[in-house]
């Protein structure tokens, strides 16, 4: 079977490590500069061979490397986790002003939860690497954010529950009680800065 | 209703009980407080008669027992003494109301069916203002987005959501948010403060506005 991504993951991996190398000399500039982290830990991944087939084939497109590269945008994936809702905002903006990179689309789902209350940021960025188009997705969101979606994720494969009804509103219910904790503490943050 | 009662005299239980039950309540009555707790924890009831004086356990330890407990039932208690003191006790345990021996049972009926009348209006669920939804009970705020609110904030916000056509002052909302402790201005600006940003992240097209005489009232913001 060929290669699902035509023999571009070489490109692919140039492309994801320059985003990173971008990311984390930015972080160490804002720890050097206001003494905190800017984010807690950092991951990425190429989407396997596997998923991208599934994806594609679920979106009714042809699975070639054209349509994994192009038509979908989450072949090259990046992740932010932050401790605080605005050093989320803040790499945001840090991304925006990437050089080489176009922001293609922005998802606010710190603002605009999911109906399941899924919180994350998720930004599309645009690059050329050897006169090719690629784009990555990246996904930022605070420590709290990133817990919750790692047990939605297991309750999104889990086939055989009982209860789900209940579950997923508990899980509902979770979310609303992070994004609580975070907002307080960003609360917090702001009137000890303040003092 | 579904009442209990606790009343050591035979005669005066069986009295209360029958004339609750031909009114068409349900009577669950016990002989002492002791088992006034056991069954307050066990069933569900809507209001509770308690007498004072009772052996094993007393109304009054009883009552209080009860409301350690969590349980916020309707309760009146019956006293056979005039005495102030017995009274005020009773109240400060957790009782909503009380009657002094001998009483006409008409009356006793009235004070249950307005406890239970007062319960109802208490029991407001949802309080609303411009495209922000309060769910009191729960602690769930709610407008473009949903978000959670602790205690002290439900009952910050709530006053302030009864009061929007003036400003609160701050005395005001100490009194609501902390009765009876000593908290001080500062304390209700970090709550504000709190809230302001909670209203924020769900896009709530309402706010708290500071006039310059540190009061705060909630606002609609038209078209943010």
């Amino acid at each position: 079977m060929e290669d699902i991504y035509g023999g571009k993951r070489d490109v692919m991996t140039a492309v994801m490590n320059r985003i990173i190398r971008y990311i984390e000399a930015n972080g160490k500039r804002h720890e050097q500069e206001t003494g905190n982290k800017l984010y807690e830990h950092l991951s990425c991944r190429i989407k396997s061979e596997e998923s991208m087939r599934e994806k594609l084939a679920r979106k009714g497109l042809e699975v070639t490397a054209e349509n994994a590269l192009h038509a979908v945008h989450d072949a090259i994936g990046v992740r932010v986790v932050c401790l605080f809702i605005d050093d989320v905002y803040e790499t945001v903006r840090l991304l925006k002003d990437m050089s080489g990179c176009t922001v293609v689309q922005e998802k606010d789902y710190i603002r605009d939860a999911k109906p399941n209350g899924y919180r994350s940021y998720h930004m599309i960025l645009e690059t050329l690497e050897n006169g090719e188009k690629y784009s990555a997705e990246i996904q930022l969101r605070t420590i709290a954010m990133d817990t919750w979606a790692a047990l939605e994720h297991e309750l999104k494969y889990k086939k055989s529950l009982e209860n789900t009804e209940l579950i997923v509103q508990e899980l509902r219910r979770c979310a609303n009680e992070l994004a609580a904790c975070d907002v307080s503490m960003q609360t917090i943050r702001r009137i000890i800065k303040e003092a | 209703m579904k009442i209990l009662l606790a009343e050591d005299e035979n005669d005066l239980r069986e009295v209360i009980t029958d004339y609750l039950e031909y009114q068409g309540h349900t009577v669950t009555a016990v002989p002492n407080g002791k088992e006034a707790l056991d069954r307050a924890g066990s069933d569900a009831f809507d209001a509770m008669v308690m007498d004072v004086m009772m052996p094993v356990m007393d109304g009054i330890t009883a009552m209080r027992r009860i409301r350690e407990s969590g349980n916020t039932l309707p309760a009146i208690f019956l006293t056979a003494k005039g005495e102030v003191s017995d009274r005020i006790e009773g109240l400060d345990a957790g009782a909503d109301d009380y009657l002094t021996k001998p009483f006409a049972l008409e009356e006793l009926h009235a004070r249950l069916r307005a406890l239970e009348r007062r319960r109802r209006d208490y029991r407001v669920r949802t309080m609303t203002l411009g495209n922000l939804e309060l769910n009191t009970e729960t602690g769930e705020l709610k407008a473009h987005n949903t978000i959670s609110l602790s205690q002290k904030e439900v009952r910050m916000l709530s006053c302030l959501l009864a009061h929007t056509d003036r400003a609160m002052k701050a005395e005001e909302l100490i009194r609501e948010v902390w009765p009876g402790e000593d908290a001080g201005e500062g304390s209700v600006r970090i709550y504000i403060s709190f809230l302001q940003d909670k209203l924020m992240s769900i896009h709530a097209d309402v706010e708290i506005r500071e006039d310059e005489d540190h009061s705060f009232r909630l606002q609609e913001v038209p078209n943010v």
